[in-house]
């Protein structure tokens, strides 16, 4: 972890520091649907994957999202954190590698917090897309530390 | 077929350290402040944090299970997929705290899409401790043809 992260350092169009995450693999996917309790058997289950047409085992999505809060929050604090939102936009399978990526597209003062909004994305090694999303934190200023 | 104003029991749920160590471990995010108090401590916050996809784990681990809740939304298991979930943070979720979940479904539509058919459940889901609420989240879910 760096230096705190003050408003006043931040500027719209700021990249988030990238976070690159994977290969995905089938066993992590067990991992995570014990961890979080989402026995979906598409995500674990090859022959049930297969009946539901998804062509095998694919990833849960709040796995991927939580790569995406990954990446988010070693960058902001998580105490920062005020929204994040997600669109589930592709299927993520064993074997990608996941790039979670973003910027700052607003900042500005309201009700005496000082936010920031951020867009993400999270893209396999193809560059498909497979998240996008934003999130809005409050952070402190260098003004009252 | 789900209903607007549908409304699961609502039920509750212990924060563990244990199992947010297992939840970040399978997501593989090594940031101390979720498993090792003395850095979280360091960092600002009281105890280990719960990271910002944590409350999936209250949605299936003390709720319905997946297929409780497809049953009760009158939904195909083999055809439901995740397409949104957007979260408010209120307040820092700790270890030791008792939520209690409230769930209902607030929104049911349907499109057409590539391959058919496409019906959208929107639930909204509220996590109180106490009479506080600390987060407030919003799943979408869609069910394929």
């Amino acid at each position: 972890m760096g230096a705190e992260l003050y408003f006043e350092d931040v500027r719209v169009g700021n990249p988030l520091p990238e976070l690159v995450k994977g290969p995905v693999t089938e066993v992590q996917l067990v991992k995570y649907a014990g961890a979080s309790g989402d026995f979906n058997p598409i995500h674990t289950v090859h022959q049930i994957a297969e009946k539901a047409g998804l062509g095998g085992v694919i990833a849960h999505g709040m796995l991927i999202m939580g790569f995406v809060a990954q990446g988010i929050t070693r960058w902001v604090p998580n105490r920062c954190l005020r929204t994040f939102k997600v669109r589930f936009a592709g299927i993520t399978r064993p074997g990608d590698v996941i790039t979670v990526s973003g910027r700052v597209t607003d900042k500005r003062t309201e009700g005496g917090q000082n936010l920031i909004a951020c867009e993400v994305t999270a893209k396999n090694q193809k560059g498909e897309t497979k998240i996008t999303g934003e999130f809005q934190a409050a952070l402190p200023s260098r003004g009252n530390r | 077929m789900a209903k607007v104003g549908y409304e699961f029991a609502p039920h509750s749920f212990t924060i563990e350290r244990g199992k947010i160590k297992e939840f970040v471990n399978a997501i593989g995010d090594d940031h101390a402040v979720h498993t090792d108090r003395d850095a979280a401590k360091a960092a600002g916050y009281r105890d280990v944090i719960a990271p910002p996809t944590y409350l999936t784990v209250m949605d299936n681990w003390s709720g319905p299970d997946f297929e409780d809740r497809c049953r009760e939304l009158e939904i195909d298991p083999l055809k439901v997929l995740h397409a949104e979930q957007a979260y408010e943070y209120l307040a820092d979720i700790y270890p030791g705290d008792e939520l209690t979940e409230t769930s209902k479904v607030t929104e049911v539509s349907e499109k057409e899409g590539k391959t058919g058919r496409l019906l959208f459940i929107v639930m909204e889901k509220s996590y109180k401790r106490k009479n506080e609420t600390v987060a407030i989240c919003r799943t979408t879910t869609v069910v394929r043809n």
